[in-house]
């Protein structure tokens, strides 16, 4: 009989853990511009919590969105709203403002019944345009595309002050949830949700409620969403419209889908792809190249992104979680043929 | 109440005009659509650089020439459009050989990241500043009645039509459309039938580079400013494909005119009027999206695809 995860090396587990919380003293002792590593790192946890919930959303449940930056937004501001204007504790915030974006998501979810594919993919961009509009639209509360600045978080009396302490909160934040996610994935839930992506009809005829499940799933990938949100809103202390962009959406779908659609870990990996490229390869090897080349763009970072964005598809079309399997398979084959789950 | 009408028949001109652009953005998904099931993020980048490349060329051609007339526009216009056949070939070697064999969704992110590269390499290549693009109309506008409509506008949509009778003829009547829409509709069977579908392929590049170069250079003497900002038209250009819905081309035609209108309508006569439209100008297009999707999942035009279990 096998065990619950049985697609994984449970023993490595708290080694990673470890790892990742060691990881933050080991960069201090390796350089003095830790900080903005840890930065860099930080915004990576942030978007990582975000693209675990669009990866149930979009890679499980097949329901593309090119919208969530939108319900980052609604996280970020309404935590900002409650725990400013209104006065809540931080610590209750987590779990109203999350639930705030995860019933966005129902609104949101209540059209995902009828329309699929691309229609669904530019409904979606539609509410992210919506809600940006909205929260311009709303100036009172959230300073209009000024923007607003948002307090420190304080968990139980311990502020959290710099991104020495923020890596540690959102790091913990991450492991939760994918945790809470790989829970959802092996449950009556996941299955449900996979079922769906597979072949609607046939979930359907299986006595799946589609509407049901759908909604369902839009809720959830809102509740990760909201609550990436209020880590950015209180890390990053100041918020505007500026922040939740259309393009943050297409590069959160991507983010997904370079990991590998339909795995937790992949999308966490891709996420770290995506962001530890764009902030901190890239200005290296443009400085790197800067001493050949006479440089002034600005724009010249973009074309290095895209160039390898480009690249990367072309070669390795399955992504990295693809990659990562692929090399895996090879070293079990190595020497004899071990039996071949297929995933 | 005279002055609404006016200003609404004038409005409407302008939104046409404004509507046939996204009409040929959108013709450009549709086109890549229908072929491969690709949705082409780059559209609106191919637009962007037509307008650049119109714009170099004019520049260019007026040195040649000794100042601008009629001749340098027909000479550019002529060179962007050899232009757009050699980036569609490109692009066919770059994003659809390669990624033949892989899923759609593959695809669809070479076309983001192509969508990136070019915005950059545009702004690279161009330099930070705006630059102020001409028009071989000038601001000549002509009155009918008390309506003033700008020659500019007309020439957008008299090339639409022309350009859409024309690939109606070639869809229709010639062999390599027919050799095109059957492909869209079954590339196995086309094979079969021994149609060669990888030139098929390129040719449906060739055609969206087209449209979108030409998109672009009808646009660029609309706007006051030319910079890498216009690409962005290409999101706005979504909606009317999808409002059509996706793959049909009457559909792009419909959707971006009606979204055109009602984009100048609800910037001019209805923000003039009503003092809270202003505040969904912008979105307003989103919003007739999300409704129109409610009530028609597949679009306008559109036919629900029967699947099979």
């Amino acid at each position: 009989m096998k065990g619950r995860y049985d697609d994984e090396n449970l023993k490595w587990i708290p080694v990673l853990i470890l790892a990742i919380f060691l990881f933050p003293f080991i960069l201090k002792g390796a350089t003095s511009s830790y900080k903005y590593y840890l930065y860099v790192l930080n915004i990576a946890g942030i978007y990582m919590i975000l693209t675990i919930g669009l990866d149930l959303l979009s890679g499980f449940t097949g329901l593309m969105s090119l919208g969530h930056a939108a319900f980052l937004a609604i996280g970020a501001y309404s935590s900002a709203i409650l725990v400013d204007q209104v006065g809540i504790p931080f610590e209750l915030s987590i779990f109203i403002s999350p639930v705030i974006a995860g019933l966005f998501g129902l609104v949101i979810g209540f059209p995902a019944l009828r329309i699929e594919g691309m229609y669904l993919g530019l409904t979606t961009m539609g509410f992210g345009f919506i809600v940006k509009r909205l929260i311009i639209a709303l100036r009172e509360w959230t300073g209009g595309s000024a923007g607003m600045p948002v307090s420190k978080a304080t968990i139980f009396g311990f502020t959290i002050n710099n991104d020495w302490d923020n890596y540690f909160m959102i790091y913990s934040f991450v492991i939760i949830s994918v945790i809470i996610a790989r829970r959802i994935v092996i449950s009556k839930l996941g299955r449900a949700f996979m079922a769906i992506r597979d072949s609607e009809q046939a979930a359907q005829a299986s006595g799946i409620n589609l509407a049901k499940y759908k909604m369902l799933s839009f809720f959830i990938s809102g509740l990760f969403a909201g609550f990436a949100g209020v880590l950015f809103a209180h890390t990053s202390h100041f918020i505007s419209t500026d922040h939740f962009d259309i393009l943050l959406s297409i590069y959160f779908i991507v983010m997904v889908l370079i990991g590998g659609a339909g795995s937790i870990y992949g999308a966490v990996l891709g996420t770290l792809f995506i962001v530890l490229m764009e902030n901190l390869f890239i200005p290296l090897f443009k400085d790197g190249l800067a001493k050949y080349i006479h440089l002034e763009a600005g724009d010249f970072q973009a074309f290095i992104f895209g160039f390898i964005m480009l690249l990367f598809i072309i070669f390795q079309p399955l992504g990295l979680y693809g990659m990562w399997l692929k090399i895996r398979i090879y070293w079990k084959l190595f020497p004899f043929n071990p039996r071949r789950r297929s995933t | 109440m005279n002055d609404v009408l006016t200003g609404l028949l004038q409005e409407s001109v302008s939104g046409i005009a404004l509507g046939c652009i996204y009409a040929l953005i959108a013709f450009g998904f549709t086109l890549i659509y229908r072929a491969t099931e690709v949705v082409n993020f780059a559209q609106g980048e191919l637009m962007m650089v037509g307008a650049y490349v119109n714009f170099f060329f004019v520049t260019q051609f007026s040195g040649v020439l000794g100042g601008v007339n009629f001749w340098v526009y027909l000479f550019a216009f002529a060179g962007s459009i050899i232009f757009a056949i050699l980036f569609g070939i490109l692009l066919d070697y770059i994003i659809n050989r390669p990624l033949k064999d892989e899923p759609v969704f593959s695809v669809i992110m070479a076309t983001i990241s192509l969508a990136i590269i070019l915005r950059s390499l545009t702004a690279i290549i161009a330099g930070p500043i705006s630059l102020v693009p001409a028009s071989p109309f000038g601001d000549n506008t002509f009155n009918i009645g008390s309506v003033v409509i700008s020659i500019l506008d007309i020439s957008i949509i008299i090339w639409t039509i022309v350009l859409m009778a024309i690939f109606y003829f070639f869809f229709n009547k010639t062999r390599w459309g027919i050799a095109m829409k059957a492909t869209s509709t079954d590339p196995e069977a086309a094979q079969l039938m021994g149609i060669p579908i990888k030139q098929v392929y390129r040719f449906v590049w060739i055609f969206a580079a087209l449209v979108g170069v030409i998109g672009g250079v009808l646009l660029a003497p609309r706007m006051a400013l030319l910079d890498t900002n216009i690409s962005y038209l290409g999101l706005k250009a979504f909606p009317a494909a999808i409002l059509g819905g996706f793959g049909s081309i009457p559909g792009a035609v419909v959707g971006g005119i009606i979204l055109g209108i009602i984009e100048t309508i609800s910037m001019g006569t209805l923000s003039f009027h009503f003092e809270w439209v202003k505040e969904i100008n912008d979105i307003i297009v989103w919003i007739v999206l999300i409704v129109v999707l409610m009530i028609r999942p597949n679009g306008l035009f559109g036919i629900a695809k029967v699947k099979r279990v």
